[in-house]
């Protein structure tokens, strides 16, 4: 087994080994493993201190963030306030200045009192209850061994954790699934309680101890959790589940949020009260002893027990999961299920669950429920993609502001207040929006962005000059007046960018303010009689260098921009600035190959239309996409019309798949299985170059039918592939939808 | 001084548009956003758990 150790950011405390309630569906006392029969019943104090240090100084180690341990048992309330309180604070103690605690306890709720609840407020233990639903519901399990109802007891703290006081240590209710309780019934009883989540939990099951199916049905407990899911639904998700909550996550290309799904890792160890170290403990329901690791915190550290193969295989992703699963579509969203419900003698955990059936049809349930509501805008449109891609560019701009801010440049707090001020009027955040949304934008801002952290001076000094010429140019824009101090390239000029270069020839910072005759600029170490003004327009003036547009007369407007430092983006170099003749051969060439678009390809030349901003004539090579935002293309050397007009739909189908991919999750676990293009040699591609390369000749092949040929077989593959999100899903629609028309006679 | 032509359209932007300095730059969301173009992969949000045995 290879990869890196994963860390342990989830320990289970087992404080106390017995419990108050005796029900017959518990992992811990009814199923294969009885080691809690030779456990002490509480922990000892020398397990707790060990377990603390060994917890700290993994965290250290691993330079943790955050680690959570929750209190378990048993019922660990039985452990009493006085033992609870040391461990509380032996963690607090140990982890202090370390890593972030975060302390929960589940409990039945029959002991749960303000003695115990003053004592978690102290420590900020967080309280989760376990409740089956109504009192019907409850009572098919929850009993005392003499047969009396818990139900009463557990409404009583859960209503003590509603108090105000308390309210804030309130996780929420587990609820372990009986399919002969009314969904909605359960759903409802809980959703009374007004808990902040829920959570349902498969009852733990394996191939020789099949779950109970009293109707026969396969899908049991699919159909129930999926009646709960549109009972949630119906009643306006009135509360977090935490199971629909994963399964809408890894179906949008997100993470599972629990360790019962999908293909995380697992970061999760036991430590039981005599301090022994074992693998998640619902492993006890397999076969006695399945959980043991060998190792304890008094002689082992937390890493020796993340190397241990029992650990390693609930950590390999896709390879960690059956044959049979690695091949199913909704195993990023399953996950092969909790590992403990694959188990079968003779094979042991090889398998998929025994909930194999309930699983695929959960996951199809709720993604075919679900999938309009979930997803982004931007998949709808050119428009919406566009206002995605400057949501991006403005995250990045936050992120950035968050690294470079408040450390003494001067030259980037300045800038970045300046931007703050623009955005005050709506005519002003208008304008910066405007300059954000450039192509060319995203090329410093991830440039910066992977720099930012390297201490590099130099990184914060050209982001500076980014953002404040990105500021003078919205100040342009929206009129906005301000005085922007700039600091100029080394050719003594700057470039506003969706504007133009201004050349004053003075080398440092200079003073930037629009005016309505034009822009004053001066230096900044010098006074007001030093001010020139530049008077910017279309047209090259002394010290100005406008952009181009090209096109007009049924093509589209376009900036042509030889101009921008950060246009040099694509692989290839960037011609220097055109001649106006050379301007003038580009609109010929431009318009006459739009004519050609809007004639073959109406739809997809207005689609274009509307997403091109901005084109950039490349030194040599093909028309083509760059690694900037959506909008722009480089114009390559095609001869005549007809090549470039196929150049320009491609570039522009791989340009809106890039920014497609850049706002939104199309696929996940991209590179996790392989594909064979229809149109390529044998080897392997991963899924992102199979859907790319699909997304480019669907649109192109209605220009040049020949590039539908193994189309048909493509998106075969794309659908029935495990990679693809909901988001993806739609691109498939929309690539359906379009073939449907064009790629009549085309081979599969 | 109107020295532009194309801008984007930005109706939809405009609805949910939140000021710079105020976007939750810590929020697992703008990490989910950013992380696909500056690759940090998106992970389960810190301090929610997810053994299956307690919430």
């Amino acid at each position: 087994m290879t990869g890196p150790l994963v860390p342990f950011r989830e320990i289970v405390l087992k404080v106390h080994s017995r419990c108050d309630l005796a029900c017959d569906h518990c992992y811990i006392y009814e199923h294969a493993d009885q080691s809690w029969r030779t456990r002490p019943k509480s922990i000892s104090d020398e397990a707790i201190s060990w377990a603390a240090r060994r917890l700290a100084e993994h965290a250290s180690e691993h330079t943790l963030e955050s680690v959570s341990v929750i209190l378990h048992g048993g019922e660990p309330l039985l452990a009493g306030p006085a033992r609870l309180r040391r461990v509380c604070e032996e963690l607090s103690s140990a982890l202090n200045g370390i890593a972030e605690l975060d302390l929960r306890i589940h409990t039945n709720g029959v002991q749960l009192s303000p003695r115990y609840l003053d004592l978690f407020d102290e420590f900020g233990v967080r309280v989760g209850i376990s409740l089956d639903g109504d009192r019907a519901a409850n009572d098919r399990h929850r009993l005392f061994a003499d047969g009396r109802t818990s139900h009463p007891l557990v409404l009583r703290a859960v209503d003590l954790l509603r108090q105000d006081r308390y309210r804030h240590l309130n996780l929420g209710l587990l609820c372990t699934i009986d399919v002969r309780n009314d969904p909605a019934a359960v759903f409802d009883a809980l959703v009374a309680l007004d808990p902040p989540a829920v959570d349902f939990l498969l009852p733990h099951a394996t191939w020789d101890e099949p779950p109970p199916r009293p109707d026969g049905s396969a899908t049991a407990y699919a159909d129930w959790l999926l009646a709960v899911f549109d009972r949630w639904t119906e009643r306006g998700r009135p509360v977090p589940v935490r199971l629909f909550s994963s399964v809408l996550s890894t179906l949008s290309g997100g993470p599972s949020l629990t360790e019962s799904l999908g293909l995380a890792p697992t970061d999760l160890v036991v430590i039981e009260t005599d301090g022994q170290l074992e693998q998640v403990d619902s492993l006890k329901s397999a076969y006695d002893g399945a959980a043991a690791t060998g190792f304890d915190v008094f002689r082992n550290t937390f890493d020796e027990v993340a190397a241990h193969p029992g650990v390693r295989a609930r950590q390999l992703g896709l390879a960690g999961v059956s044959e049979t699963c690695r091949t199913c579509p909704v195993v990023r969203s399953c996950g092969g299920g909790l590992y403990t419900h694959r188990y079968r003698t003779g094979d042991g955990f090889d398998n998929p669950s025994v909930y194999c059936d309930d699983l695929a049809a959960l996951v199809r349930g709720v993604e075919e429920r679900a999938a309009a509501s979930l997803g982004s805008p931007a998949v709808a449109g050119p428009d919406a993609l566009t206002a995605a891609e400057l949501e991006l560019n403005r995250h990045l701009l936050a992120l950035l502001q968050d690294e470079l801010g408040g450390h003494g440049h001067t030259g980037w707090d300045a800038a970045w207040e300046l931007a703050n001020e623009a955005e005050r009027t709506e005519r002003g955040a208008e304008a910066l929006d405007e300059v954000l949304a450039g192509p060319y934008a995203r090329t410093w801002l991830l440039d910066a962005s992977r720099a930012a952290g390297s201490g590099d001076r130099g990184v914060t000094d050209r982001a500076a000059r980014h953002l404040a010429a990105s500021v003078a140019a919205a100040s342009v824009r929206g009129r906005l007046g301000l005085t922007v101090p700039v600091p100029t390239e080394d050719g003594g000029g700057f470039f506003l960018p969706t504007l133009g270069e201004v050349r004053t020839g003075w080398r440092g910072p200079v003073l930037v303010r629009d005016t309505d005759e034009g822009l004053l600029v001066r230096p900044e170490d010098r006074g007001a009689g030093a001010e020139r003004l530049i008077a910017t327009g279309p047209a090259d003036r002394p010290g100005w260098l406008p952009l181009r547009r090209v096109g007009g007369d049924g093509a589209p407007v376009l900036v042509l921009d030889d101009l921008d430092p950060r246009r040099d983006c694509f692989d290839g170099p960037v011609a220097a600035r055109l001649t106006p003749a050379g301007v003038r051969t580009w609109d010929a060439r431009l318009s006459a190959a739009w004519a050609l678009l809007r004639a073959a390809v109406p739809g997809q030349a207005a689609e274009a239309a509307r997403a091109l901003t901005t084109v950039t004539p490349l030194v040599s090579g093909p028309t083509r996409a760059g690694r900037h935002g959506h909008g722009a293309l480089g114009l390559g050397d095609e001869d005549g019309a007809g090549e470039l007009a196929l150049a320009l739909l491609r570039g522009h189908r791989r340009a809106t798949f890039r920014a497609l991919a850049g706002v939104t999750d199309l696929y996940a676990s991209d590179g996790a299985w392989e594909h064979r293009l229809p149109w390529g040699g044998p080897e392997a591609v991963p899924f992102s170059r199979l859907f790319a390369e699909t997304f480019e000749r669907v649109g192109a092949g209605l220009l040049e039918p020949r590039l539908l040929d193994g189309v048909p077989r493509a998106l075969a593959s794309i659908e029935s592939a495990a990679e693809l999100t909901v988001d993806g899903a739609r691109v498939l629609a929309r690539l359906r939808k379009e073939t449907a028309g064009g790629a009549r006679g085309a081979s599969g | 001084m109107k020295t532009y032509e194309t801008s984007p359209s930005f109706a939809v932007a405009k609805k949910s548009r939140v000021p710079l300095a105020k976007i939750d730059t810590q929020g697992a969301e703008t990490t989910r956003k950013t992380g696909r173009v500056i690759g940090t992969s998106a992970r389960r949000p810190v301090q929610s758990s997810t053994f299956s045995s307690a919430l």
